[in-house]
């Protein structure tokens, strides 16, 4: 019986814990809390996959078609194809385990289109998919644990990976009430840590997603790949603690974009895509919205009191407590914000990193997405890519390491008690602050070489300082040693997008306003002795 | 305005309370109002001398996590959804969950909610499609955020040791219903976790942020005994 180490409990990890558990294996499954505190109960839209007697003829070969095309033509057809292929059977295996998905009157499952769909594709559980999923597999993994074949460890923050010649065998976590570092080894480890929300300060999603276990693996020798690639929401609202989303169901629902100019409403969307113009991808929604002269709002009050109340009572909600606004009578101002990201950990078909023994799922796994991630396919590459791992990790044996880490864990925990004891008062706070303001500003919609270097120049300054520095130590342990690789990682993701002189996907390249052919591929990025290197390769050739 | 803390440093050292003076404005919540205090370069409390970090769980900021759940003016309530313009008073207090052990500050521990889920053999066995009557009461139940404001409140709940408490309530009719094969542990562990304990304080219904009817659930599984 293999041991499964999986890192990160939202649904992406949950599934590959319980598909490790099936297979035969045991699974342990480490997060900070659990997994009702995951992203992924966020997820308010749905989930898609063509089902039997699809919308108009819907078939897996036009969801593939779709996911390529949105992805602006670099993700990989044979990656996709698979993840597509699979999409009918995770709804049914979702449904088997309890997910309570919304169905129409006469039974059937209720479907709405997200952006860049033909066809409505996207099954939806009210406005709670991703949390009636958690709660279900929640429950799932439960079984397994009452069986003995999931343990579940919360209170670990991941420190390090244990990984020697290129071979990983555990990882090192931080354990904040005995205040130590912990090791647990494994046959496999799978990354199950979610996007890098944290790098830009706030972003729509989960403080708890912060890139840190990107960043730290690259620096371990993990390649990664696609950085530059970060989708920013169209529809989101501001409000004094964050910025919120307006799920794309209200327009999938029918909801319409506007901006006012001589008291008239222009659906700007509209006019210039034609009736479905609301619906447009993402990246294209966002920059039309970017590029729309005056404050711009979504309309969903014209839908009705009740429509809105059944469907998308979130957003009736959401509107309500944190914005004053009815939306059955008034429009909601919105803007594009940081919402997604389409790169991260390099992975094969398989979800096998470059490093022997290490897998990524979910969100911090970089495949499918392309250069702009269509709506409800990343719930869906949260579940598959789960069930991709667990079934590898069940088929193949593991690459046998006898590395000793001893020394290396008693060197950290040293290391670590150092930073705790410092007296200084130079406020780490301030460094973070900073970081998510230069990614922030040099790194928006719209782009230049000029910003993206300025970002480098300073971000490369901070860098050669924050290992010298002795900064406070009234933050948690974890936030002070997680500053330098996600240094690493804003660094890297401005590099990849300093060097993809294009405009693809989520951003505008000033400098290069036009797609280049000779672009339509996959950048990979690696870390060597400080020195940061980048490549190109084609999605469906990755394998290690 | 000023915001009263109960602080306390780690697992094993002493609680104290420290003030805070912040400019706050009327709309904002009270996670807002902690992120405003965090993210300034340097903190100081109401006297001027250099405080540690406020250390408090945060996912979300927006209701849908239970992180941040934590007592506000001596009521449970999730810091993300209280607004300031609801609170009473001049000073703002701030303490953790008073039924679960302190980790540091505001942040607690509530792992005791996964493994009395766990010990009681919460799960599902195998699915029974829901009946549409029962959808949207369950659809409600399946929203619960594990926050723990049900137990903090409840009168009959103290560490978890026998009396599992409204969310388990239900956690077991959301399964139950849907379950083909184990209704009958299911309700066998809802008569010795929950109905033996409850003496119908009712008070869990009134703090639950999801709205989550418990007496329905409680009502489902009683006549699911009969
Ligand atoms: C507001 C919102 C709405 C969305 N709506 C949709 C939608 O309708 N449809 C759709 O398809 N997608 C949607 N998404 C995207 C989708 O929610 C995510 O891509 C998906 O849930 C990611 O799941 P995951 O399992 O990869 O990661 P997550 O759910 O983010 O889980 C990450 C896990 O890793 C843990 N972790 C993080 N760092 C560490 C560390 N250092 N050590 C240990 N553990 C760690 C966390 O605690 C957590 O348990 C939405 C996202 C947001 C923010
Ligand atoms: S932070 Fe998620 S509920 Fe408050």
């Amino acid at each position: 019986m293999k041991r499964v180490l999986i890192i990160g409990s939202g649904i992406s990890g949950l599934t590959c814990a319980v598909e490790t558990a099936m297979a035969g294996n045991c699974a342990v499954l480490v997060s900070p809390y659990p997994s009702e505190r995951a992203q992924s109960v966020m997820a308010a839209g749905g989930i898609n996959a063509v089902v039997p007697n699809g919308d108009n003829g819907d078939s897996i070969d036009l969801h593939v078609r779709e996911t390529l095309d949105g992805g602006c033509r670099i993700a990989g057809e044979r990656t996709v194809t698979g993840l597509c292929t699979d999409a009918p059977h995770i709804l049914t295996w979702l449904e088997g385990l309890g997910v309570v998905f919304t169905r129409n009157a006469d039974g059937s499952l209720a479907r709405r289109a997200f952006g860049g769909q033909s066809r409505k594709r996207t099954a939806y559980a009210g406005a709670s998919t991703g949390k009636q999923i958690v709660t279900a597999l929640v429950q799932e993994a439960r079984k397994w644990e009452c069986a003995g074949r999931i343990t579940r460890r919360l209170g670990l923050q991941f420190h390090s990976a244990l990984i020697e010649d290129g071979v990983c065998s555990g990882a090192l976590f931080y354990d904040e009430t005995a205040k130590r570092l912990e090791p647990l080894y494994a046959d496999a480890v799978v990354f199950a840590t979610g996007g890098q929300n944290r790098l830009f300060g706030k972003t729509t999603g989960s403080a708890l997603c912060d890139g840190y276990a990107a960043g730290q693996l690259f620096l371990q020798g993990a390649k990664l790949k696609n950085l530059e690639f970060i989708q920013y929401h169209p529809t989101t609202i501001e409000t004094p603690q964050k910025r919120m989303l307006i799920t794309e169901g209200a327009r999938g629902d029918g909801g319409r974009l506007y901006y006012m100019e001589n008291g008239r409403r222009v659906y700007f969307m509209e006019e210039k895509y034609g009736e479905k113009g609301n619906l447009m991808p993402r990246d294209i929604v966002s920059k039309c919205i970017y590029d729309a002269p005056s404050q711009v709002y979504l309309d969903i009050a014209f839908l009705g009191e009740q429509k809105i109340k059944e469907n998308l009572r979130e957003v009736y909600d959401l509107c309500r407590e944190y914005l004053g606004l009815d939306v059955t009578k008034e429009s909601i101002p919105v803007a594009p914000s940081v919402h997604f990201f389409m790169g991260g950990l390099a992975v094969d078909i398989k979800h096998r990193t470059n490093i022997c023994n290490l897998y990524a799922v979910g969100e911090c796994a970089s495949i499918y997405h392309g250069a702009n991630r269509l709506g409800g396919n990343s719930l869906l590459a949260a579940v598959y890519s789960g069930r991709v791992a667990a079934r590898d990790i069940a088929q193949v044996s593991p690459t046998p390491s006898h590395a000793n880490f001893e020394s290396y864990i008693r060197e950290q925990n040293e290391k670590l008690s150092a930073r705790t004891a410092t007296k200084s008062r130079f406020s780490a706070v301030y460094i973070q602050n900073d970081l998510a303001k230069i990614m922030n500003e040099d790194l928006g919609i719209v782009r230049t070489e000029e910003k993206l270097h300025d970002g480098i120049q300073n971000l490369q300054f901070y860098l050669s300082i924050v290992e010298k520095l002795k900064y406070d130590s009234e933050i948690s342990p974890y936030q002070a040693y997680s500053l330098r690789p996600m240094l690493c990682l804003g660094l890297a993701v401005l590099t990849c997008a300093a060097e993809r002189r294009e405009t693809r996907g989520a951003h505008i390249r000033t400098d290069f306003p036009q797609r280049a052919d000779n672009m339509a591929t996959c950048t990979l990025i690696d870390y060597n002795n400080g020195a940061f290197d980048v490549t190109y390769r084609n999605e469906d050739e990755l394998c290690w | 305005m000023l915001v009263k803390i109960k602080r306390q440093k780690d697992a094993e050292s002493a609680p104290y309370w420290q003030t805070f003076s912040v400019d706050a404005d009327p709309d904002m919540t009270v996670s807002a109002l902690l992120d405003r205090l965090n993210y300034t370069d340097d903190l100081y409390d109401a006297e001027g001398v250099a405080a540690p970090r406020i250390r408090w769980e945060c996912s979300c900021s927006q209701k849908m996590c239970g992180a941040c759940a934590m007592v506000i003016n001596g009521i449970p309530k999730l810091a993300c959804a209280a607004f300031l313009r609801d609170e009473k008073g001049d000073v703002l207090t701030l303490e953790p969950l008073s039924k679960f052990p302190v980790v540091a500050d505001l942040i607690v521990d509530r792992s005791i909610i996964s493994e009395n889920l766990q010990k009681a053999q919460a799960y599902l066995g195998t699915y029974r499609p829901l009946r549409k009557k029962d959808f949207e009461q369950m659809y409600a139940a399946a929203k619960c955020l594990k926050c723990g404001l049900c137990l903090e409140v409840c009168p009959n709940y103290s560490k978890g040791e026998h009396f599992f408490g409204a969310l388990f309530a239900n956690e077991a009719a959301l399964l139950a219903l849907q379950s083909k094969d184990r209704a009958k542990p299911l309700r066998e562990a809802y008569d010795k976790h929950f109905a033996a304990g409850c003496s119908k304080a009712l008070s869990c219904v009134g703090v639950c942020p999801m709205e989550i009817d418990t007496l329905a659930s409680m009502a489902r599984m009683n006549r699911s005994g009969k």
